[in-house]
């Protein structure tokens, strides 16, 4: 069990116990959150065709927005991907470059999704009109509240970066963010293809 | 006045205003008390802004044993309420809003505040460790549990309680049929405290799996400590259920959204099907760390090691898995059809047998043992028989087509209290006692606590067997009063007076804290059971650090090996000890999210955004801080250890 | 620069995109029920699987059998939460 400490060939972030104490805290968190999406998700089928007098999904789905959307967040996870590759080579500069582009496309992802919320409202499908439109806004809001919440975090993040540099905290804290955007970016798949392309089907 | 009308108690009465009055005095003389005596310094320093485990642990069971109080109240209430036909104590919305506060009360803020105690204060010990593996958040935990719990508890005074029972169904919990701010109450109090549990979940696996002392492989692990490592994986997969549910239910109630109403498309039977989700786990929650302490005291006080090791834990893993895949049993009246009652049906069956095995394990551990009837061990050997009786009949309302009978009925009723207080209580009160001079540095007096162990062994039985006759007879649960004619007066008043038993146990309980307290002997060794796990073998009380040297482990029995087969637990020097900080911002922020809840709950908007930005400022404090914790020196930690009173060198 | 592009990162991203374009083509064919959730189920399932062993790095750490078992745990409790839910809410509901 400690026979890893201060063994110098493992990545900063992994190079004090609490530091793999917090990753593995953090995947646990994440299987925490599996089971969040997945409550949605089980809500989401029973109420889908529940839709009273309000429109159904294939009426007010609209793919280019949604599309443009999954690039995004694709694209987002791939740069801080990158990022954490490059925090590994010990290269500062180019590691808060791929952050700062991450950042970047996470918010121009929002804009997105902020456009489609205001489309759906002019559509007559707000949070008030139907089980379904209750459950869609309710799901598609908590992935965007989380990406909301992702932003700020990786801005205080890379604040932390830049004022202290690359230290086993600062690492440490990038690789989980980083492991909490992913986990974004696999929360975003299934809500594409169960939520968006299984009701246009 | 407007804006103060909507704190008004909608059905008032004297029992209502005469706690407000009790609380406020209590308020005035527990802030007179404190600055008369100046413990305000000590109250901020030692305990509000501890991280140390052992504290929270007991903050727990403080905060616990004051809500089995006030659950306790209402249980008395209901049960003198039904104890005569056409009784006029209560009303039925008083009688509506007690059996609500009293389920809620009882599981989240008595059972989950008493399991998460005990887990707090032993699993660091008997895994050898210096604390949990966050040791901050731990306390953000507690507090958010603490905070969470006086919300609720605020509801009986400020705005009105609940009222649609512990399980909330809609419609009847919507805002249509339920418009007084109760539910509400019960909406953000339990996100507050889940928020909490899901927290000290992700803390204990991540403290049990990486954090063990050497040597002590998993299966080397004591049984409570695998209780408490089950448990935890439970808790962190089967709380974000409730966090949605409760979200949505919230929603539905304040927002206008559709979820579980009547209308556009709403479906009230998917607050039943998430909240069961959620639910049956949970009883998996609360009856597996009780079997770790049945395993700790059963084998203690047999003087023998637990029969069946791997299949206890192959059964809790069973257990684990099980638990997610019988919740329909809580709904087959609600009109799925045979089929899918069929499935759930083998399911629930199904996990009797993991169980079993554990019932037979305990059997086998007494066979031939030396049994020492101490009141721990009175506790383990009462809760065999009544659990199983409890159990038992669990199979028969698992039987979907013979639950049309059972259902909603006084059957119910008996049934799951007669797996929750042998399982759940009698489990604390038996870890209680078991641990207590490991918390305090005394024992607990046996004598008062044999009285307090007939009393409430008995009091359980003439309580809540009556009410399988009367439940088969037809009386349904939730009704506040019922005919002569039916019949079911005679039951009823029995039940009253086992209530009644039950109540004079936990006051001798009490007493019996009391008692010691002032007479008991400090004088009781570290070790006074002749206990087998590692939590003994450190000081009584415990220092700061737990163990001076961190101990080598070589079996599931380290202290019993170390003692009777000369294994050698400490072998290292002593070193210098590496200790988290205190802090204060873990209660700073629990304020903040009572004063986020309060003011969601009476829709408060511009205090809902303050609070917000202070708990958002509390993490952010938090990430910014750098806090690389302290360092106790090796002549502090000589001082201290020979301070400890008892304290014997190895 | 090369270096900090890796070719492994490069074409897990390719991958990613082929499999959103696999995705597509239930939006732009016509096809049944079934064919069009078994295409949804696998592209979906792979790009998480892609995410997790890529780019989180799930099985570098000591604790990767801890870390493979806490998601595993999760997805097949979620799974059965959804299917059950389903089953008792929907399919078998009479």
């Amino acid at each position: 069990m400690l026979k890893m400490n201060n063994n110098n060939t493992q990545p900063l972030e992994y190079s004090t116990e609490q530091g793999r104490m917090n990753i593995l805290g953090f995947w646990i968190f994440i299987g925490a959150e599996i089971m969040l999406f997945g409550t949605l998700f089980a809500s989401y089928f029973t109420l889908e065709t529940r839709t009273g007098s309000g429109p159904a999904g294939a009426e007010i789905f609209e793919l280019p927005p949604v599309l443009a959307e999954t690039l995004l967040l694709l694209t987002s996870s791939f740069i801080i991907g990158l990022g954490i590759h490059a925090m590994r080579l010990g290269r500062k500069k180019a590691m808060m470059t791929f952050f700062i582009i991450t950042l970047i496309l996470g918010a121009a992802f929002l804009g997105f999704e902020i456009y489609e919320f205001i489309h759906y409202v002019h559509e007559g499908a707000s949070l008030q009109t139907s089980a379904f439109t209750s459950i869609l806004l309710t799901t598609l809001g908590t992935h965007g509240l989380h990406v909301t919440f992702g932003l700020a975090w990786g801005i205080v993040i890379l604040i932390q970066v830049i004022k202290r540099g690359l230290t086993p905290q600062t690492a440490n804290k990038s690789f989980i963010f980083s492991l909490y955007w992913h986990f974004l970016d696999v929360v975003w798949i299934f809500i594409f293809s169960f939520i968006y392309l299984k009701g246009m089907m | 006045m407007d804006f103060f009308e909507r704190f008004l108690i909608p059905h008032p009465s004297p029992i209502i205003y005469a706690s407000m009055a009790a609380i406020v005095l209590t308020t005035i003389a527990i802030i007179v008390g404190l600055t008369y005596f100046k413990k305000w310094g000590y109250l901020w320093r030692e305990w509000l802004t501890t991280v140390d485990h052992k504290k929270i642990g007991i903050m727990y069971l403080i905060s616990a044993l004051l809500m089995l109080f006030r659950g306790g109240v209402d249980a008395i209430m209901m049960r003198a309420q039904t104890s005569m036909p056409e009784n006029t104590l209560l009303d039925a919305q008083h009688y509506n809003e007690i059996f609500s506060t009293h389920g809620v009360v009882m599981i989240f803020f008595m059972a989950m505040g008493f399991i998460i105690a005990l887990m707090n204060f032993v699993i660091p010990l008997q895994i050898g460790a210096r604390d949990v593996a966050y040791p901050r958040l731990n306390a953000v935990s507690f507090w958010l549990y603490f905070m969470g719990a006086m919300l609720f508890n605020l509801s009986f005074v400020i705005g009105g309680s609940p009222s649609s029972g512990w399980t909330s169904y809609f419609p009847l919990a919507g805002s249509e049929l339920s418009p007084s701010v109760g539910t509400n109450y019960y909406m953000l109090a339990l996100q507050i405290s889940g928020l909490g549990t899901l927290m000290t979940g992700i803390n204990f696996i991540v403290t049990i799996l990486k954090m063990r002392a050497p040597g002590m492989t998993l299966m080397k692990m004591p049984m409570f400590t695998w209780s408490g490592l089950i448990t935890n994986i439970i808790i962190v997969f089967a709380f974000p259920v409730l966090t949605v549910a409760l979200a949505m239910g919230t929603m539905d109630r304040l927002f206008g959204t559709n979820f579980f109403t009547t209308t556009d498309g709403g479906m009230d039977m998917l607050w039943a099907n998430l909240f069961w989700v959620w639910g049956h786990p949970e009883v998996y929650i609360l009856i597996l760390p009780a079997f770790g302490i049945y395993s700790e005291v059963i084998s203690t006080f047999a003087k023998r090691n637990l029969y069946g090791y791997n299949s206890m834990v192959a059964s809790m893993v069973v257990i684990s898995l099980l638990s997610f895949v019988v919740w329909v049993h809580h709904f087959f009246t609600m009109g799925q059809g045979a089929m899918v009652n069929s499935i759930f049906s083998i399911t629930t069956m199904a996990i009797a047998i993991p169980t079993g095995i554990k019932i037979f394990n305990w059997l086998l551990t007494l066979w031939k043992g030396k049994i020492v009837f101490t009141v721990p061990m009175l506790y383990s050997l009462a809760f065999i028989p009544i659990f199983t009786i409890g159990g038992v009949t669990g199979v028969m309302l698992g039987m979907s087509a013979a639950d049309y009978q059972y259902h909603n009925t006084m059957f119910l009723v008996a049934h799951f209290h007669l797996v929750i207080i042998p399982g759940v209580v009698f489990a604390m009160l038996a870890g209680l006692t078991y641990w207590w001079p490991k918390m305090f540095g005394f024992m607990l007096n046996e004598r008062i606590g044999k009285w307090a162990f007939s009393f409430i062994s008995i009091g359980t039985c003439v309580a809540f067997f009556p009410m399988f006759i009367s439940g088969l007879d037809g009386q349904a649960r939730r009704m506040y009063t019922y005919s002569e004619s039916t019949g079911f007066g005679i039951w009823n008043m029995i039940s009253f007076i086992g209530a009644i038993g039950l109540a004079i146990g936990f006051i001798l309980i009490v007493y019996n804290i009391y008692y010691s307290t002032r007479y008991a002997s400090r004088d009781v060794g570290d070790d006074p059971w002749d206990a087998r796990s590692l939590e003994w073998a450190t000081h009584n009380p415990v220092p700061e650090y737990n163990f001076a040297i961190t101990p080598h482990v070589n079996s599931s029995q380290a202290l019993w090996d170390s003692k009777k087969n000369g294994h050698t637990l400490f072998r290292d020097g002593l070193k210098e000890i590496h200790m988290p900080n205190n802090s204060g911002v873990p209660f700073v922020m629990s304020v903040f999210f009572f004063i986020f809840g309060f003011s969601f709950i009476f829709s408060m908007w511009i205090t809902v955004i303050a609070s917000l930005i202070g708990i958002f400022a509390c993490m952010l404090h938090r990430s910014f801080e750098n806090d690389h914790g302290h360092h106790i020196s090796v002549e502090e930690i000589k001082r201290t250890e020979s301070e400890v009173r008892g304290a014997k060198n190895e | 620069m090369k270096e900090l592009f890796p070719a492994k990162h490069v074409m897990g991203f390719i991958f990613s995109l082929v499999l959103t374009g696999v995705a597509l083509s239930v939006y732009f064919f016509d096809m049944s029920f079934f064919m069009g959730m078994t295409i949804l189920l696998v592209t979906a399932f792979a790009q998480a699987a892609l995410q997790l062993v890529l780019f989180m790095h799930a099985g570098e750490s000591e604790d990767k059998n801890t870390i493979y078992t806490s998601v595993y745990y999760g997805i097949i409790i979620a799974v059965i939460t959804v299917l059950g839910t389903m089953l008792a809410m929907i399919w078998g509901y009479v």
